[in-house]
């Protein structure tokens, strides 16, 4: 496990997982997941069957698949926010029993609340921490830096673009500096071009905090260009099928979506979801 | 484009002769579904309807039926100016008003509490849906013989009259804009670190406060009538009282002046409370 770090990246934080990553245990463990639903003619569906998962401290995980793999629900199980019929959910060693700050989660539309400006809603899982106002303002201020909508903190969501909107909902799922980021189709209503500068955007931002990244996508070059390691899961039911280290690191180069590699690993994972 | 040339088009109804050069279906200005109209012709048609319901009124009381229990809008004036230097006016307005008060408060505050609980909680909606769902369909008109026996002919019976009527629409509706809540926006609260409480009251509470200030506005309409019920059979003043009071007299202008403040009453608090939507939740301005 590990990616392979290109020569471009100067950052410290890949350099540290390529040096002990190995070493390190992994921060969040997935095991034998599985998944069931009972439909209201009374069959079982089988959404997630025996899926294991691992991911390293401050690494990037891209789950691809499409439509009913079961990525989304693998996502919320391990936010908890639904609950595995068996199997286990670990971060750090501790079992996943419920929703926490400790996994800020990412949706794709309608997240964020429109009676609250853009400070407030960067706030509102602060406010959960009980922190000082102070220090709260403090922590807004930071964030809203990070993800450059400094000027836009007294704006609400109604008076900003798609991608904006999502870069407060980003901000505030790392407000409460969780172990790890959570992101379920986050630019999926978004448009080609700005979904481009998001996925660039992300990357920095996922830099900057060194935070651990679980991000579900059903674009697969989305995938490739953003993680440093691509699970692909296929259908009916949902199992992971390949579990792919990217060489190329984590979106460092925006002319790597044109390098033979990256279109040849693209047509790879495309052939491995169309012959299952 | 003719038949000949395009045999295969058959399936598609043909343009049509007299339709006009051009392709499809020419939209009227006024007349498109959910479309917009300019806003000078908004205003002219909405003048236009206050015009007919007097013109209609007038015709009505003038031409058509001319009989003394049926006054025109001119006699209907002249009844207001009447009734208002009669000295009841502000007291029965009073009397109605504090009943109607009393009583939709009371109906607000069980409708808001219990609908936004049966929208945001499946065990709760499956535990009162069913109670709801049977009593709901007994008219409340229906229970003024009890609430008479039960309450007396105070203020009571009429404040009951008044909650009967209106809380099971409250709560019904309360529990419709509850679920209008994006999961999202409830799931995104539990994950930054928010209970159950905080969710209510951070997440629902706010999403839902337009929507409950609208259907406080929709209901008030349905808590006059059961106010004029309670105030018909049983009361020593208010509207409805002043009602039957003129009807032994014969006073039909008055009468048809009592149905003018009924209706200014009306559209003053429904004024108020769109300006109150607005006001507490400017985000969600139409």
């Amino acid at each position: 496990m590990g990616p392979v770090v290109t020569e471009s990246v100067a950052a410290d934080t890949n350099v540290d997982i390529q040096v002990d990553g190995s070493a390190k245990p992994p921060k969040l463990v997935v095991t034998d997941l599985v998944k069931e639903y009972r439909t209201k003619k009374r069959e079982t569906v089988l959404a997630l069957d025996h899926v294991s998962l691992e991911v390293a401290d401050q690494e990037f995980v891209c789950l691809v698949g499409s439509s009913g793999c079961g990525k989304s629900t693998l996502l919320n199980i391990v936010a908890g926010l639904d609950m595995p019929t068996s199997g286990t959910v670990e971060i750090d060693h501790e079992p996943i029993i419920g929703p926490g700050p400790d996994r800020g989660m990412v949706f794709q539309t309608y997240s964020l609340y429109p009676w609250r400006t853009v400070a407030e809603n960067v706030e509102f899982g602060l406010e959960c921490l009980h922190l000082r106002k102070a220090r709260r303002r403090e922590r807004v201020q930071e964030l809203l830096g990070i993800v450059g909508l400094t000027k836009f903190s007294d704006h609400t969501p109604d008076q900003l673009s798609g991608g904006m909107r999502q870069r407060v909902a980003i901000a505030r799922a790392l407000a409460p500096e969780p172990d790890v980021l959570l992101l379920d189709e986050p630019f999926g209503a978004l448009d080609a071009q700005t979904r481009r500068s998001m996925q660039d955007f992300l990357v920095t931002v996922w830099r900057r905090t060194q935070s651990t990244v679980l991000f579900v996508t059903h674009d697969i070059p989305e995938a490739i260009y953003l993680g440093s390691r691509v699970v692909v899961l296929a259908s009916h039911p949902g199992r992971v099928i390949a579990d792919i280290d990217v060489p190329f690191g984590a979106g460092q180069n925006v002319n790597i979506t044109r390098d033979p590699r990256f279109l040849d690993l693209r047509d790879d994972i495309e052939d491995l979801l169309g012959s299952v | 484009m003719t038949a000949v040339d395009a045999p295969a088009s058959s399936t598609r109804s043909p343009a049509g002769p007299g339709r006009g050069r051009g392709r499809g279906r020419r939209q009227h200005a006024l007349l498109r579904l959910r479309g917009d109209i300019p806003m000078s012709t908004r205003i002219a048609l909405a003048g236009f309807g206050i015009v007919v319901l007097f013109g209609f009124w007038w015709l009505a009381a003038d031409i058509l039926v001319k009989r003394e229990f049926l006054p025109n809008p001119a006699d209907t004036l002249g009844g207001l100016q009447t009734y208002w230097n009669s000295g009841d006016f502000w007291s029965d307005v009073w009397a109605s008003s504090l009943r109607i008060l009393k009583g939709y408060s009371i109906s607000l505050v069980i409708g808001a509490v219990l609908g936004l609980l049966i929208g945001s909680f499946r065990s709760i909606e499956s535990f009162w849906e069913s109670p709801i769902g049977i009593l709901r369909y007994i008219p409340a008109t229906a229970l003024v013989p009890l609430f008479l026996a039960w309450l007396g002919i105070d203020e009571a019976p009429k404040v009951a009259l008044v909650i009967a009527g209106t809380v099971f629409f409250n709560i019904v509706m309360m529990a419709d804009v509850a679920r209008l809540v994006p999961r999202e926006m409830i799931l995104a609260a539990y994950t930054l670190g928010a209970g159950r409480a905080r969710v209510m009251g951070r997440v629902v509470l706010p999403h839902c406060l337009p929507g409950m200030i609208d259907v406080a506005r929709v209901n008030l309409a349905a808590a006059w009538p059961m106010l004029v019920v309670a105030e018909l059979l049983a009361a020593t003043d208010g509207l409805g009282y002043r009602l039957t009071v003129l009807r032994r007299g014969s006073e039909w202008d008055q009468i048809f002046a009592v149905l003018v403040v009924f209706a200014v009453i009306g559209i003053t608090s429904d004024l108020f409370l769109r300006w109150l939507r607005n006001r507490v939740s400017p985000w969600a301005r139409s």
